[in-house]
């Protein structure tokens, strides 16, 4: 039986382990390993240069200002993704008028909107990001001419081609695609918390608002927290709106540069890919960073039901 | 995802982040260097050399070719290759033609992993980075070709049938010619004769001039410029001969060497001040910044802008938006004031479309035939006629009715005579040249957000930064 | 869209929203009286509100999708005059030049083949590796977890390069099962992570039972455990299936030969191409193309999708 269940056992696992292995985990510890080489991408050879691509990294403006905008992206498209999602979840399901049998209840015709904001989410991001690209065109792109079209032309903007918009107008896209799934994540949540937790709060004399920050929120705190993380690569990510809509790319005067572009240019255009792989090293210990704060930012008391 | 798992996701990534320090001495066991093994190409075996087959060509090897599909499309390579296979019968069907927009995304991977195609036209706004190409030896050298007979005319070589200056573009240190430009590009400041008559104007030589042109457009709603805002590197095509009409072309020799200071030149700063101006009287043409090269030669064709920096493969690649009675033409930047170095007609003109044969290639010799091939008279005329642009063959105009944006740009050529200048940025250092000065400066300053002072700053500096990198390999006019 | 549609005229409307409209009780509510008079009130306005705000963020939603739609059907003279105004008349002839000259169709059926591939591979080795790892005690077990499920936090980006050389040095490079391969140990993280734990709470009664009746491992995973485990299959399913469908790092670096090229690439291409040719109708039309089928086959299942996805995500 014992000999049966290690045969089982490796049988099992192996398939999935020496693939796991061969391509995931074996390019990463390579990527390390190059990144104290001066590895070109382009022929075999190459030397150990020690920390070298380390020292440049750290002098290299055009690297910090790609970790501010990462930093950035970290902080806002998380926070206003989860945070539209939550609110428009919350006015799904308790934002409708009260009913006879109910003290809450959901909007009317709420698993119409759902499937509506779900749209962006079943769209691959290189569609979006092309579709958006169009959108933020400023001679014929859909907001300026809408904007033109209702006379509020001192609005318009050149959005992706300035500098101080270009970064908010990825963030815009990035939150418009992923807005959806977290509704329906919330609601689906927030549908399984019992109607009598509601009913005590309100005849507690909580209004809505309170029930919210006091009985919702953290009811859902794990599912958030998940949340977070997801967006948070997402987030760090970002290589497909960046390389796809902005202008250079990398945005004008580098002003939406990330690191993920970046280490795509410098192996794929400068021919550095020693380089490279310090900057996706920097990457990998920037995500490790973000998701050590969130889990400790996120202890907090269960709440069971 | 929900609370299900016995070990909370808190304490999950801490793990797997201490785990990650383990599995690297664990893991650098398994994994043998990825890098390992450039295997020795399998070249094909070389042809037997005659009259006709000057490079020894297999006559029966496959051959692979990848064109960038822009202002100048394929059809011109895919005529070429037909006399290729009519010339070596036996590689009926082996001729693979692929031609993209995105030469980078496609073929840099090709490079890396070894199986580069045998002839590539390396162009458009995503062009791979020939100084890298160059320093990390990636090409073959052109050489044989050059010193092979020309087709039409045995008794002389390939290098002799070719304009001016094609050849040394090739070089970037040394002998060896690491590419052939095949088109040969006339960069200025171009317009619509028809526009500029309807507001009973001429182009203007001098500065002053153009102020004043673009202020009677104004007033009639039209802008004076507009320029590809997405890819500001357009704006170099006018205004480094413009820097070199004023300063002398060692300005432009300078800045090329990298050279401490170089952008500080006085020619530099008349340059972009007379730039600035352009964007300080609004005669920009608005939205500009935000433009694609497509979307800016349509407005532009659409008459809703006079001036537009470009090079001659716009005529081509704007066919489809330029009306009938546009009257294309180009001229030379006008002149800023008395003092300058060099005439009014002083242009950029200078190779474009650079092949190149990469080193890896299997059959670099077919590579280099069929450039051999299209610098033939035939091919030449069939070039010039498809995409109305000059080739780098010198001549091939005979008998040809030239349309009028390429007629412009001969008659310019002409009227420029010896002062050409050609500034090598954009080929020895790609990313200084769009990306930094492109984007990051020039771009800037156009629209308005950086002055002509914070603008030379940012140019020297990026200058500088490229100068002390040594990952970057340098190059310097001899 | 546009207006403020009376919802249960609505398609998709599920029962609970059909309950019949507020009584009068609740339109006109004795002050104070109840616990349901009072948030009838407060919920008026409320209702209000937030169906002002639903409908608004509705509108950002559709209205980019409209208008590309909308774009797809005009000329390219009319996309620049009138990017708001309705085509005058449909050209669909954008559409079969997409279709045709773009070779999505291509690009459609190569998507299809990869990600179809994918998925199961995905699915099969993922639910193996799971249940091992749930269920069984073994030395090393805690290493190969974290192994998988360290990888949800690298960055892909960082293995791209070596990973193209690995492909290379293999001869995988710009064939369908290389690229198969890699999206399947691409995908394996979230799908350990995510069905171990999901195996961890399903009762182990049953699969005891079946063991004691003399089934073999291998068949009490198939027979009993697979069956019990489908709703978390459904749900990580569809999950990898919409990042395997959307991927589009990796077949850009590891797949570019020209016949084998992915819908997200293809889609690229065009708008690259689009940059050079000025053909924004066609491009347009290639969006509508690829986005078309996959919102028809999320509206047709909308519900599996939802609950499949949350389900999951909510034990």
């Amino acid at each position: 039986m014992q000999h049966g269940k290690y045969r089982f056992i490796a049988g099992f696992l192996a398939l999935p382990v020496i693939l796991y292995a061969v391509f995931v985990i074996s390019p990463f510890v390579q990527a390390i390993y190059y990144s104290f080489t001066d590895w070109t991408g382009l022929s075999s050879d190459f030397t150990m240069v020690g920390f070298k691509n380390y020292n440049w990294l750290l002098h290299d403006d055009l690297f910090w200002k790609a970790v501010g905008h990462n930093v950035v992206l970290l902080l806002v498209v998380p926070l206003v993704t989860l945070g539209l999602g939550l609110f428009f979840a919350f006015m799904l399901n308790v934002g409708g008028r009260g009913r006879k049998n109910a003290a809450v209840s959901g909007v009317r015709g709420s698993s119409l909107y759902k499937v509506i904001y779900f749209f962006p989410q079943v769209l691959s991001i290189a569609i979006v990001a092309l579709l958006f690209q169009f959108t933020y065109n400023p001679r014929n792109g859909a907001i300026n001419s809408f904007l033109d079209g209702v006379g509020l032309d001192s609005l318009q903007q050149q959005w992706l081609a300035d500098p101080k918009l270009a970064l908010w107008c990825l963030m815009a896209v990035m939150v418009w695609s992923n807005v959806g799934f977290y509704v329906v994540l919330f609601s689906a949540g927030m549908s399984s918390i019992p109607r009598d937790f509601y009913e005590a709060a309100l005849l507690d004399g909580a209004n809505r608002i309170k029930t919210f920050f006091k009985i919702t929120l953290p009811l859902l705190w794990d599912t958030v927290q998940t949340g977070w993380i997801y967006m948070g690569i997402i987030a760090l990510d970002a290589f497909a709106v960046v390389q796809i809509m902005t202008v250079g790319p990398g945005g004008p005067a580098d002003s939406t540069q990330v690191m993920g572009y970046y280490v795509y240019t410098k192996t794929f255009h400068d021919g550095q890919a020693g380089r490279a792989t310090t900057i996706g090293v920097a990457m990998l210990i920037v995500t490790l960073i973000f998701a050590v704060i969130v889990t400790r930012l996120g202890r907090r008391e269960r709440l069971e039901y | 995802m929900g609370s299900t798992s016995d070990v909370g996701r808190r304490d999950l990534i801490k793990r797997s982040a201490a785990l990650g320090l383990v599995t690297v001495p664990a893991m650098s066991a398994l994994s043998a260097c990825a890098s390992g093994g450039d295997d020795d190409s399998k070249k094909v075996d070389k042809g037997k050399k005659s009259a006709k087959n000057p490079l020894a060509v297999n006559e029966s090897a496959a051959l692979d070719v990848v064109i960038f599909d822009g202002g100048f499309g394929q059809q011109y390579a895919k005529d070429a290759e037909a006399e290729y296979v009519a010339a070596f019968p036996k590689t009926k069907g082996k001729v693979k033609h692929a031609a993209t927009q995105k030469i980078q995304t496609v073929l840099q991977p090709r490079f890396n992993g070894g199986t580069p195609p045998d002839l590539v036209d390396n162009s458009g706004a995503e062009q791979m980075d020939m100084g890298t190409l160059v320093g990390k030896n990636q090409l073959t050298d052109l050489t044989p070709l050059l010193d092979a007979p020309s087709l039409d005319d045995p008794n002389k070589t390939v290098r002799e049938t070719l304009r001016p200056g094609v050849v040394e573009m090739g070089q970037f240190d040394g002998k060896p010619v690491w590419i052939l430009y095949y088109a040969y590009t006339v960069y200025g400041v171009w317009y619509s004769k028809s526009n500029l008559a309807k507001l009973d104007v001429e182009y203007p030589e001098t500065w002053d001039d153009m102020l004043k042109v673009c202020e009677k457009a104004k007033k009639k709603n039209i802008a004076g410029w507009t320029y590809p805002g997405k890819y500001p590197y357009y704006l170099p095509f006018s205004l480094y001969p413009f820097i070199a009409k004023i300063g002398g072309r060692e300005v432009l020799d300078s800045i090329d060497n990298l050279e401490p200071n170089a952008w500080k030149h006085p020619a530099v700063k008349a340059a972009f001040e007379a730039y600035y101006e352009l964007y300080k009287k609004g005669y920009i043409l608005k939205g500009t910044p935000g433009l694609t090269h497509i979307e800016s030669q349509t407005a532009w064709n659409q008459g809703k802008a006079l001036f537009i920096p470009n090079g001659s493969w716009v005529e081509n690649e704007a066919k489809k938006t330029t009306p009938k009675d546009f009257q294309m033409a180009v001229a030379a930047p006008s002149s800023l004031d008395k003092s300058d170095k060099l005439p009014f007609g002083t242009l950029w003109a200078s190779g474009g479309e650079p092949f190149i044969v990469p080193k890896s290639a299997k059959n670099p010799e077919g590579g280099m035939e069929l450039l051999r091939i299209m610098l033939g008279e035939k091919s030449t005329k069939n070039f010039i006629k498809q995409v109305s642009s000059l080739s780098s063959l010198n001549g091939g105009t005979d008998g040809l009715s030239l349309p009028p944006g390429l007629a412009s740009a001969q008659e310019a050529l002409t009227k420029a005579g010896k002062n050409v200048v050609n500034p090598r940025l954009q080929d020895w250092y790609v990313t200084l040249q769009k990306q930094q000065i492109g984007v990051g400066a020039l771009g800037e300053m156009m629209a308005g957000r950086m002055t002509p002072a914070e603008t030379i700053k940012k140019c020297q500096k990026f200058a500088d930064d490229t100068a002390k990198d040594d990952a970057v390999k340098k190059y310097k006019h001899v | 869209m546009t207006s403020h549609a009376e919802p249960s005229e609505l398609p998709g409307v599920t029962k609970e929203d059909e309950a019949p409209a507020a009584g009068p009780a609740a339109k006109q509510p004795p002050p104070g009286f109840t616990p349901e008079g009072r948030i009838g009130s407060e919920g008026k306005v409320l209702n209000v509100f937030s169906h002002g705000i639903l409908v608004v963020w509705g509108l950002l939603v559709t209205l980019p999708l409209l208008w590309a739609v909308m774009s797809s059907l005009k000329t390219d003279k009319q996309i620049f005059t009138s990017p708001w105004g309705l085509p005058s008349a449909l050209h669909f002839d954008n559409w079969t030049r997409a279709w045709s000259k773009s070779n999505i169709g291509d690009f459609f059926l190569n998507t299809i083949l990869v990600v179809g591939c994918s998925l199961i591979g995905t699915m099969l080795l993922g639910s193996m590796a799971a249940y091992i790892l749930a269920r069984f005690e073994f030395p090393g077990k805690r290493f190969i977890y974290f192994m998988f499920v360290g990888g949800m936090s690298f960055p892909i980006i960082l293995a791209l390069v070596p990973l193209f050389f690995v492909m290379k040095n293999m001869s995988l490079l710009n064939t369908f099962h290389g690229l198969i391969l890699v999206y399947i140990a691409y995908s394996l993280p979230f799908t350990v992570f995510f069905l171990t734990s999901f195996f961890k709470t399903l009762p182990s009664s049953v699969a005891e039972a079946a063991l004691i009746d003399g089934a073999s491992h291998t068949r009490t995973f198939f027979q009993v455990m697979l069956p019990m485990a489908k709703p978390g299959l459904i749900s990580v399913g569809i999950f990898n299936f919409l990042g395997q469908w959307n991927q589009y790092m990796l077949p850009t670096v590891l797949n570019t030969d020209e016949d084998k090229r992915v819908l997200t690439q293809g889609l690229v291409q065009l708008a690259a191409s689009q940059q050079y040719k000025g053909d924004w109708s066609a491009l347009f039309a290639g969006l509508v193309l690829a986005m078309l089928p996959v919102l028809a086959v999320y509206i047709l299942f909308q519900r599996q999708v939802q609950a499949g996805l949350t389900a999951g995500a909510l034990k």
